[in-house]
């Protein structure tokens, strides 16, 4: 952290113009740095979430219990959607693993920048705020991997007696899977950010936002609980790829090649969700007004 | 309006009867302007009604999921569980109205000394620190609630006569007390211990499963919830009395004194909270 400061740094390499491939890896990287670096500033905010997401655990653990004892009582089969009670249990805790991971706040960031008009200063700056806004993600969900995501782990883990995935490597996966995720869910809340380009006020916004996605990413209910048109709705959206995927991979529910095929629908997910950023923030760029300030 | 006729500088000296009403007055006023703001934003208003009214809509496409799989839950039937669900939105609309201020509180009265402010007026600290902002979504809540209680009491065939009514009239505010006592309780902690973190949300989140039959958790969980962080209180033990349950329905009688327990003690916290206060001096 110290040398930073101190450094000389080649202007030449900030001019995007002039940057070479691996300057800009350099560059991208201190952002993640220093994202990692200002969230371990306030570490100590992260200790009552370990409490919350343990809440959540518990809650849908009585739950999904009630519920699959009533269904035992009604004598109607001891699996809902293809799922056994400790695989919902594991599925919960997952997703809720998952969720401490890939979580951020981006798009109310992106809108406070743009009501604050400090977007102006951004503009100015030689490199794109998107694959900024993306990197510093990263360098946040670095930060909750180590302070937020393991300490939940070590909570829940042996609280709720969560098992393994039925093959080792599906940890890896899974692993990859949420990083994917993570790609995805940063770029949606980018594009919703961008709404505050149109509208004054996206509070209400994120507010649905803020109950919808736990709902369409799978977090809440397995996607098999529900209808038959409702799963094939959710299919056809990026909302799967942020905990659905990744948590049915660690189940062990996508054999052979549909975990590839599931990891490739992600990645797709993620360039495409990407590319329409770029072009959101062109189109709206064009439309900025700031006043002097 | 006249409000700009009264002199409000003018304290009355009629004793608690007129003291208090001269305080109503000061806070319906606060109320009134804080109306006129947020007409300013009519959009705003709006766009929040739909927000509460979507998340609405998903919990209950949840809970008709969940149902659609048994026939009842732990002997508790959708309609009832739905109407559990739905008494818990109006003590929660009632709390969240005035809350806003409490989760705050920390950051902006305490630590950037607005509370000095609120010191220097010869009304009471709390009211004016809870009136000073309002949180118009509760009005939504408290709305939905009443549409979706409704509903489910006209499917279970419940009669609402007036015995009902004046119940739920006592029942509901004196359930959001025990939400108010709770988060009361918590913000007090601000004026021992500077942290902005605080430990409301976690609390706040428990809300969500406390809208549950308390009879899906184990022992452990429901004494915790009976009686150290009396959230049974709020929801279930007061619904279930219109339910007509013999178990848990009697215990529904008890809400009020709990509210008066729960709030009464909070109100003692947060006054030692307010002697100690020492300002930062900003």
């Amino acid at each position: 952290m110290s040398e930073f400061p101190g450094k000389q740094v080649n202007t030449a390499i900030l001019e995007p113009w002039h940057r070479t491939a691996t300057a800009s890896v350099g560059l991208y990287f201190h952002f993640i740095r220093l994202a990692f670096l200002k969230f371990l500033a306030y570490r100590l905010r992260y200790y009552t979430g370990v409490v919350s997401y343990t809440v959540f655990v518990s809650g849908h653990y009585y739950l999904y219990t009630a519920l699959f004892a009533s269904r035992v009582a009604d004598a109607q089969g001891a699996t809902i959607g293809g799922l056994s009670l400790s695989e919902v249990i594991t599925y919960v805790a997952v997703s809720w693993i998952g969720r401490s991971f890939y979580f951020n706040n981006i798009a109310r960031d992106l809108m406070r920048m743009i009501t604050e008009g400090e977007i102006a200063m951004q503009l100015i700056k030689p490199f794109h705020v998107q694959t900024v806004m993306m990197f510093e993600a990263v360098g946040e969900s670095g930060f909750r991997l180590i302070m937020f995501t393991l300490p939940i782990m070590v909570v829940i883990v042996p609280l709720f007696h969560i098992g393994g995935p039925p093959d080792s490597i599906l940890y890896l996966w899974t692993f990859i899977s949420f990083c994917l995720a993570l790609v995805i869910y940063s770029q949606i809340n980018f594009l919703l950010g961008c709404l505050a380009f149109n509208m004054k006020n996206i509070q209400g916004v994120l507010r649905a936002k803020m109950v919808s996605m736990d709902f369409l990413t799978g977090v809440v209910v397995p996607f098999t609980f529900f209808p038959e048109w409702f799963q094939r709705v959710v299919e056809w959206l990026p909302f799967q790829g942020i905990s659905y995927i990744p948590v049915t991979i660690y189940l062990g529910k996508r054999p052979g090649d549909e975990l590839y095929a599931a990891l490739l629908l992600q990645v797709a997910w993620a360039v495409g969700l990407f590319v329409a950023g770029r072009l959101v923030w062109r189109i709206s760029v064009r439309h900025v007004v700031v006043q002097g300030g | 309006m006249k409000e700009n006729e009264t002199n409000w500088s003018q304290i009355p000296q009629k004793g608690p009867v007129g003291r208090t009403v001269w305080q109503a007055g000061i806070f319906a006023a606060y109320f009134t302007q804080f109306i006129k703001m947020r007409l300013a934003y009519r959009m705003d208003f709006f766009v929040d009604t739909l927000a509460v009214s979507f998340s609405m809509v998903i919990q209950l496409a949840v809970l008709s999921t969940l149902f659609s799989k048994v026939k009842a839950l732990d002997g508790w039937s959708f309609e009832q569980v739905l109407f559990i669900y739905a008494f818990s939105l109006l003590p929660l609309g009632l709390f969240n109205l005035v809350s806003v201020n409490l989760y705050r509180f920390s950051d902006q009265y305490i630590i950037q000394g607005k509370f000095d402010r609120v010191l220097l007026r010869p009304v009471g600290t709390l009211a004016q620190v809870i009136f000073e902002s309002f949180n118009v979504s509760g009005l939504n809540e408290i709305l939905l609630g009443i549409v979706v209680m409704t509903y489910a009491g006209m499917k279970l065939g419940l009669d609402f006569g007036v015995q009902e009514l004046l119940a739920l009239a006592i029942l509901a505010p004196s359930a959001s007390l025990v939400y108010m006592g709770v988060f009361l309780t918590i913000t007090s902690v601000s004026f021992w211990h500077e942290d902005r973190m605080g430990l409301a949300p976690p609390v706040y989140n428990i809300i969500r499963f406390s809208r549950y039959p308390i009879t899906i958790y184990s022992l452990p969980v429901r004494i915790f919830l009976t009686f150290v962080l009396p959230f049974a209180w709020v929801a279930f033990f007061p619904a279930t009395w219109f339910l007509g349950s013999e178990e848990f329905g009697r215990l529904a009688l008890l809400t009020p004194l709990v509210g008066l327990v729960v709030f009464g003690g909070s109100l003692l916290i947060w006054q030692r909270g307010v002697r100690n206060y020492a300002s930062t001096g900003s």
